[in-house]
């Protein structure tokens, strides 16, 4: 938990770019950082969540921003505050101006941008609070493993392209073999890339002896 | 925001705990609380919102669907039905003025909600009158107006008029000061839903298929042989002295008479009468849902658990609009009265027996996902029940009143994890 109060120039910074329209130019570094450090001065120095998984690319950034703010500024919030309020100048706040009028940003946007979130009505208060699972960050520890689980066949293409070295049915240190990921995935193109790659239907699953298929129906239960 | 709060009676961050409990300002006569609601910018007017009207009502049905609290990256938002609104808002000797509702002026559109109802509250070794504030919503469109600043003061107002001076509420926000932070658990119950909503992902080291295995649950509760049925009206005293006897060992709790159990744990469980099978089958307009566990032998109620019904949209996927949460509510079991039982493990074991049909009970009525934050004695069965940590986080708050920290999330002091807070909010 953050023990840091932010100053009215700060809460003044983070008003004005909740709303500013000169955000919607700024690049997506300039937003993740000010995403960061609007996280560390105002919820906790660091991410009180576990890394999303590389399939959650915005949530990962978005971590990665906030765990970056933390391990950059420390205990020293002073300096993480000056230098988000600096960025907000660039972008056209100062110290007497109100907020920007509202209606130049979609409000229905992302919110990651530096302003409120829009947890907790109005990005303020009461209520109860909307909560996912927290993802783990596993790795398969195996390129192709995770390519069949994301199921982007072009990709997979790529990269066995890029790999003619790879065997497409070696085990990952689970014991799942590419193809035993995509079925169990439901991945439909990567299943008839992977065998049109040589991919071995009859290798069974050594830890997790099932029958795998992708009727939905029946993987229910 | 933190400016406004800087100016109300609430412990501000970084404050030394407190060393002694009490109020931050004194109760006003009440010719001393100021008599006019407090000015709104240009356009707006205040409104009492009447929940008994089905118009109304349908209005901060769909204010709160539209624009309430939603998850960190924007997937999920709340969205409490009409049927829930209309009991969690009304429990014995709630007032009308207390469901305060801002329109515009021009076209009458409701674009803001606050709103409280009468509790007894016990923080430690006090006890008094409070208001239980939820559902603050503002329009997304009117964010930038600051209104609710101004909805929180007129609330505040509101309740100094019939005489309640300290209020509790909670936001997943960090707002000076927490009493307690709670974490959110998830017990997966419709397991390839929960992952075509991204609410979870398979970890690469499994498959679906395993990951669906791992949360099959029984068709059948285990204690429905001996004594678990739906709580009928009858079981209300006996529910009401277990309740209390068993909420006085967490550090806060809502006090609660007969009318106030029955209202909680009765009043919102539908239309429809009680058959051999009606434990499994929800009912019309069924929010809340309540289990005792009678001894057939004494007639005892010596157990009971409840879960309440509150579903969220899924923002991100068309392959489903909405994802059924159950969330635990209270439960109790007279084995925590017993001398040792908690030190023994006999505790434990029961509280996974009770909620382990709880779970069960919730895969019937077509439930995805149950929740429960680390509070009460949740702590003891979340990991026996394969409920997995969650990314939100739940803060505790008192309006003026002082009280140092509470056990969540964390033990404090000699307390363990949970045993600080003993109110479930809706």
């Amino acid at each position: 938990m953050s023990t840091h109060t932010p100053s009215p120039t700060f809460e003044s910074a983070a008003a004005y770019l909740s709303n500013a329209s000169s955000l919607s130019a700024v690049s997506n570094t300039i937003k993740l950082e000010l995403y960061g450090l609007y996280k560390y001065l105002t919820v906790s120095h660091t991410p009180n969540t576990s890394r999303p998984s590389i399939f959650d690319m915005t949530g990962r950034a978005k971590w990665d921003a906030w765990n970056t703010a933390g391990k950059t500024y420390g205990g020293k919030a002073g300096e993480a505050e000056a230098r988000y309020i600096a960025i907000a100048r660039d972008l056209g706040w100062s110290e007497d101006k109100a907020p920007a009028p509202q209606g130049h940003l979609d409000l229905d946007s992302d919110d990651g941008e530096g302003g409120e979130s829009s947890r907790g009505g109005g990005g303020f208060g009461f209520g109860t609070s909307v909560s996912t699972m927290s993802t783990s960050e596993e790795k398969s520890g195996s390129a192709l493993s995770d390519l069949a689980i994301a199921g982007n066949a072009h990709e997979l293409q790529l990269f066995l392209d890029a790999n003619p070295n790879v065997d497409v049915n070696t085990r990952d240190e689970n014991g799942y073999t590419a193809l035993h990921l995509a079925c169990d995935r439901g991945h439909i193109d990567v299943v008839r890339l992977l065998l049109g790659r040589g991919a071995d239907p009859s290798i069974k699953v050594t830890s997790d002896p099932i029958t795998y298929h992708t009727d939905p129906d029946t993987l229910q239960g | 925001m933190r400016q406004f709060w800087g100016t109300q009676p609430v412990p501000q961050l970084g404050e030394e705990s407190p060393t002694a409990d009490g109020y931050i300002e004194p109760s006003k006569p009440s010719e001393e609380v100021r008599q006019e609601p407090y000015p709104l910018p240009k356009d707006f007017g205040w409104t009492t919102v009447d929940v008994n009207d089905p118009v109304q009502l349908r209005e901060v049905y769909e204010l709160l669907s539209g624009h309430y609290v939603e998850d960190d990256v924007a997937s999920f938002r709340f969205q409490y039905s009409a049927h829930f609104l209309h009991w969690a808002l009304q429990p014995p000797g709630y007032h009308k003025e207390w469901h305060i509702g801002v329109r515009v002026a021009s076209n009458n559109k409701l674009v803001a909600f606050i709103s409280g109802v009468p509790m007894t509250v016990r923080v430690r070794d006090n006890t008094f009158k409070a208001s239980e504030v939820n559902f603050l919503c503002v329009h997304k469109k009117l964010r930038s107006k600051r209104l609710a600043p101004v909805l929180i003061k007129e609330i505040t107002r509101q309740c100094h008029l019939k005489g309640i001076f300290q209020a509790l509420y909670t936001a997943g926000l960090l707002l000076p000061t927490p009493i307690s932070t709670c974490r959110y658990y998830h017990r997966m119950i419709n397991v390839k839903k929960l992952v075509e909503v991204n609410f979870t992902s398979v970890p690469s080291s499994m498959t679906l298929a395993r990951l669906i295995r791992l949360n099959k649950l029984p068709d059948t509760p285990k204690l429905l042989a001996h004594g678990l049925r739906e709580m009928e009206d009858r079981d209300v005293p006996q529910v009401t002295a277990l309740y209390n006897r068993y909420m006085d060992r967490f550090g806060t709790a809502h006090i609660m008479d007969e009318e106030e159990i029955r209202h909680s744990l009765l009043s919102g469980r539908g239309e429809g009468p009680s058959t051999p099978d009606s434990w499994k089958i929800p009912r019309e307009k069924q929010v809340v849902w309540t289990y005792v566990v009678e001894n057939p032998e004494t007639h005892r109620i010596t157990d009971y658990f409840s879960f309440f019904s509150l579903p969220s949209t899924v923002m991100t996927t068309d392959k489903h609009n909405l994802l059924n949460a159950a969330y635990v509510f209270y439960y109790a079991t007279d084995v925590a009265l017993l001398d040792g039982a908690e030190e023994d493990g006999r505790l434990k074991k029961r509280l996974e027996e009770v909620l382990g049909d709880c779970l069960i009970i919730a895969n019937c009525c077509q439930f995805d996902v149950v929740n429960a934050l680390t509070l009460m004695d949740n702590v003891q069965f979340l990991s026996e029940l394969r409920f997995h940590t969650g990314d939100g986080m739940l803060n505790y708050y008192l309006y003026n009143w002082r009280t140092a920290p509470l056990a969540g999330v964390n033990p404090v002091g000699g307390v363990p994890a949970g045993k600080g807070v003993g109110v479930v909010m809706l």
